[in-house]
């Protein structure tokens, strides 16, 4: 065929440096083309109007208004999408997020930075070889919260919750707005977006981080006054820097994007008996309980739960006499299993529902505004149990059997008792403004149990981390799990007198919280402390 | 001798249609070079078979060209240059999905689509020139019966998918509606038309309901047909056309109000019983709500005009093959991402001037069938088209349907060339005419055609002795 000759020597042009340009050309004419072709019919239609009897009548001019108004108003509309579509967040950040077409502007818009509360800079875009690229200089470190924006898997944490404005397109500052759509029109712009600042303190994330060492655990710490989140590190984590598809397929060792802090859920073991000690003071529990070395149980066909004072005696093969009568706040010092079993059980079912929801167990409260809910910080979840199920309910009370709790809600309890019982909501953003998330318990009731929280640590199970330096309240928690050595938790709050920090701490199969999470939290708090001195 | 110089005078008289279809030839071998050029970049080997679909659709335009002027046509000439158009654009849109892709060369049947359109186009303009096209009012109910029937056989023997329901081979026989539904309603219409005009004199809103019965009872099995199949779009398709044919035939219109209130009270009751057009309606509303589920097509659809931006990324270089069921319903969406915003403005003129034809055809023509046969196909193109525009620009609901000319889909494609070759069948002109053109001449049954004043009509009389007996409690009201 004749075909075969002119084939090759297009393939060849085709393959030239001059194919770029001459496409361009090709497009251009195969426009000029279609309007030549538009012009020769109108310049023969309106030729034809002029003829006699050939004009439109009321039959003819009225359907074609109709119709042409409605094609008018179709192309209108699209183009509010096609042409201005960056005046749409949501559109926009849906793009970035689903969007593969490498050539769509909304992926070269260099977006805002995300920056701590003192201006570290935690996530920004950076342009090499005319494309913008997001990086994220400290890692893994602030994986969950900054999250990632990538195009091929989406938009999570603050990048995607804040994705509007970090492309620029806050909907009231119409003037840059127009400036964008310009720039995205002629497509080679780099458009700017506006930066995005943090509650979170670079410094304090590090050493959070730097303290859990290899440790799997999380660490929230908190401003009481008005919930600003100032640490939310967890370990292990990913790189934001490094994503690939391997990251979200199957389970991974360690599970690292899992978001301990917010989502993890953990028997919160002895801390829980904070919620209960308030639920006790409201109820207007007063006297004591007796506490005997051979433990309590609700019936015989039960294990008694003891305290582990039995367990570390039994363990150097001595005997131990057990506490004997102990009162609230003693059995909170000394942690006692045995009292706050029985404690729990003397309340009863209708108590520990109503602690459950007044402490806002099995509900998700939003860190960012939005709606995504990976976002969200679960609070845990309380377990329902038979009215006949003492047994359950005495277990429940010591913050074990089938009760979880996330590191981020206990922060907010500790929070909570620092803030005279009323909690804040925990926030991200630095421009969102504080707002209470619910009173989780009387002042009095608060005022009471602080002062107990500092007795923990001044003479209980927490005394190990009690310095000069700063008077620190709270409590240790060492969880049974079923997964291997206890989980090891502390939350609390500092100063005791007047608190402008909380804290909780988790390490996973740490041991005591004494030993492993209360150090933790106590270097933590220190320095978070010499920090706000220094400024 | 008479017959070569009718011949030459028709060589001349076309000679605007024949400089349309080269140039509109030469726009589309512009555009099948830069999708050749970008599918050679793209690295897929070019063999000699893949410029056959730009060869048969020129073949397919001079063919056509020589066979209208070889029948003497005087029909439209513009009409056919936007149709061979609308079509080259719809032969790139899809050359560009992949159509022709594969080996198999001559064999492929995707390249008979087109010039079997065009070939349906031209024996219906053909078969109906010269006035022929006025036997077709004679099948009045063998259209509505075979409407009725092909619903009916379809629904026992098609197989669902994705809610619709086709018949073998994925073919979507419900097309052929959009012609058999129209040539009923226009031959039910211009033996009716008079006494569908005649409203109530005393109660003004009270439609002709004895004229008007047979027309309702018809539609109602129609539609619940159509609803059993889940066909929306048809269904907003035809009943439009009904309602646009209904006023043309009558002046009258009410039947527009009461047409207005069934399609809201239809609409309601639409939303409130079935789920799926409640989803549909949220999808549309806020796609956003769940952006990778019911929000995904449209939103992809959008992301991929936006992506083109004014002018586009030129055909073949864009990713369409991201937006899902893009050869058909969405192929708008393509033109949007590889022709820009501007290539949407230029499709959406070819089809507005498409319609102006179609409403200039039914203005010239010189019988009430013929009017109403144009005027209802027009009406036909012009809703499909802005039912697909608009739900793929989110401006509507998604109703699912496709764009004629351009969208992927044989018998979609072959029902629109066959009402455009009734719509050029009838712009040819009435029979008898001397081969001359049209706007010589003059109108002579136009005189003598006018009913002289007629006697008072038999039934008057009858009707009468029913008022005297309306007139005492129409005193007594007030």
């Amino acid at each position: 065929m004749t075909l075969s000759t002119p084939l090759p020597l297009f393939g060849a042009l085709v393959d030239s440096a001059a194919w770029p340009a001459l496409r361009i050309i090709l497009h251009l004419a195969f426009f000029a083309a279609a309007v030549i072709i538009l012009w020769r019919i109108w310049t023969r239609l309106a030729g034809a109007k002029a003829r006699p009897g050939q004009t439109l009548q009321l039959f003819g001019a009225l359907p074609l208004a109709v119709v042409a108004a409605a094609f008018l108003g179709v192309l209108l509309y699209q183009a509010s999408w096609h042409l201005t579509g960056l005046f749409r967040p949501e559109f926009v950040a849906f793009m970035q997020s689903h969007d593969r077409r490498e050539f769509n502007p909304a992926h070269r818009i260099q977006r805002g930075r995300i920056l701590d509360r003192h201006g570290q800079v935690l996530a920004e875009s950076q342009e090499r070889d005319g494309r913008v690229y997001r990086v994220y200089p400290y890692g893994p470190a602030f994986a969950h919260t900054v999250g990632y924006s990538d195009p091929r898997f989406g938009a999570i944490g603050a990048e995607a919750a804040a994705n509007a404005q970090l492309n620029g397109a806050t909907p009231e500052a119409l003037a840059s707005w127009g400036e964008l759509g310009r720039q995205l029109l002629t497509k080679d712009k780099r458009p700017r977006g506006q930066d995005l600042k943090l509650t979170l303190d670079a410094e304090l994330q590090l050493l959070a981080l730097q303290r859990l060492g290899s440790r799997h655990g999380a660490v929230v710490l908190l401003r009481p006054a008005d919930g600003a989140l100032l640490v939310l590190a967890n370990n292990p984590a990913f790189d934001p820097n490094r994503l690939s598809p391997g990251l979200f397929s199957g389970p991974a060792a360690g599970t690292p994007l899992l978001n301990r802090a917010t989502q993890g859920l953990y028997p919160p073991g002895s801390v829980f008996k904070v919620v209960l000690a308030a639920a006790a003071i409201e109820s207007g529990f007063s006297g004591t309980l007796p506490c005997p070395a051979g433990g309590y149980t609700t019936s015989s066909r039960y294990p008694p739960i003891r305290d582990h004072d039995y367990y570390t005696a039994a363990k150097a093969g001595r005997t131990w006499g057990g506490h004997g009568n102990l009162n609230l706040t003693t059995a909170l010092v000394e942690s006692s299993n045995v009292f706050f079993a029985q404690l729990g059980v003397r309340l009863g079912h209708d108590s520990f529902v109503g602690a459950g929801e007044r402490f806002q167990f099995d509900r998700q409260v939003r860190l960012y505004p939005g709606t995504d809910r990976y976002g969200n910080l679960s609070t845990g979840r309380l377990p329902r149990f038979a009215r006949n199920d003492l047994y359950g309910l005495a277990q429940a009370s010591i913050g074990q059997g089938r009760v979880l709790a996330t590191p981020g809600h206990l922060a907010t309890i500790a929070a909570a008792v620092a803030n005279q019982g009323l909690a804040m909501r925990p926030r991200l953003l630095a421009q969102e403004a504080p707002a209470p998330l619910g009173r989780y318990m009387a002042e009095p009731t608060a005022a009471r149990l602080a002062e107990m929280l500092r007795k923990v640590v001044t003479t209980g199970t927490g005394r190990g981390i009690d310095g000069p330096q700063l008077a620190i309240a709270g409590k240790t928690g060492t969880a049974q799990n079923p997964r291997g050595a206890a989980h090891s938790w502390f939350i609390g709050f500092a100063p005791a007198a007047a608190p402008t920090l909380a804290v909780a701490v988790l390490v996973e199969h740490g041991g005591y919280g004494s030993s492993a999470a209360a150090p933790i939290a106590r270097d933590l708090l220190l320095k978070a402390m010499e920090l706000e001195n220094a400024r | 001798m008479n017959a070569a110089a009718g011949l030459a005078a028709t060589w001349d008289l076309r000679q605007g249609e024949r400089e349309l279809l080269l140039s509109c030839l030469g726009c589309i071998a512009l555009g099948f070079v830069l999708v050749l050029g970008s599918e050679h970049a793209a690295g897929r080997q070019l063999t000699a078979s893949a410029v056959l679909p730009l060869l048969i659709y020129g073949l397919s335009l001079i063919g056509l060209h020589l066979a209208l002027v070889l029948l003497r046509f005087r029909g439209d000439q513009v009409l056919t240059a936007v149709v061979a158009c609308l079509a080259g654009f719809g032969l790139l849109a899809q050359y560009r999905m992949g159509a022709f892709a594969g080996t198999l060369g001559v064999d492929n049947p995707e390249l008979y689509l087109i010039p079997a359109g065009f070939a349906a186009m031209l024996l219906t303009a053909a078969a109906g020139a010269n006035g022929r096209y006025r036997w077709l009012a004679k099948g009045l109910w063998l259209w509505a019966g075979v409407s009725l029937v092909l619903l009916v056989v379809l629904l026992v023997t098609g197989t669902r998918f994705r809610g619709a329901v086709y018949a073998l081979g994925f073919t979507t026989p419900t097309e052929v509606l959009k012609i058999t539904v129209i040539l009923g309603l226009a031959a039910y219409l211009e033996q009716h038309a008079r006494a569908l005009a005649r409203w109530h004199p005393r109660f003004p809103l009270l439609p002709p309901l004895r004229a008007l019965w047979p027309l309702l009872v018809f539609w109602m099995l129609l539609l619940g047909l159509l609803a059993l199949q889940r066909d929306l779009g048809m269904i907003v398709i035809l009943s439009v056309t009904l309602l646009v044919v209904l006023v043309r035939a009558t002046g009258r219109v009410g039947y527009l109000g009461y047409g207005l209130l069934a399609a809201a009270g239809v609409g309601a009751l639409v939303l409130t019983f079935f789920a799926h057009g409640q989803r549909r309606v949220e999808a549309w509303l806020d796609p956003f709500q769940d952006p990778t589920g019911d929000g995904w097509q449209i939103l992809q659809g959008l992301s991929g005009m936006y992506a083109g931006g004014l002018w586009g990324e030129g055909f073949g270089n864009g990713s369409p093959e991201y937006t899902p069921i893009a050869r058909s319903d969405f192929i708008y969406a393509v033109i949007g991402e590889e022709l820009g915003f501007l290539g949407c403005v230029l499709v959406a003129l070819f089809f507005l001037i498409l319609v102006q034809r179609g409403i200039m055809i039914a203005g010239q023509a010189r019988t009430d069938f013929g009017r109403l046969l144009a005027a209802g196909l027009t009406t036909v193109l012009a809703v499909q088209t802005l039912l697909n525009l608009g739900g793929v620009t989110k401006a509507i609901p998604l109703t699912g349907i496709t764009l004629p000319f351009i969208s992927h889909g044989g018998a979609s494609l072959l029902t629109t060339f066959t009402a455009v070759g009734l719509l050029l069948a009838i712009s040819d002109g009435p029979p008898g005419a001397a081969r001359r053109p049209a706007r010589t001449v003059k109108r002579p049954p136009a005189a003598g055609a006018t009913p002289p004043p007629a006697p008072a009509p038999a039934p008057r009389p009858v009707e009468r002795p029913a008022r005297p007996r309306r007139r005492p409690a129409a005193a007594k009201t007030p």
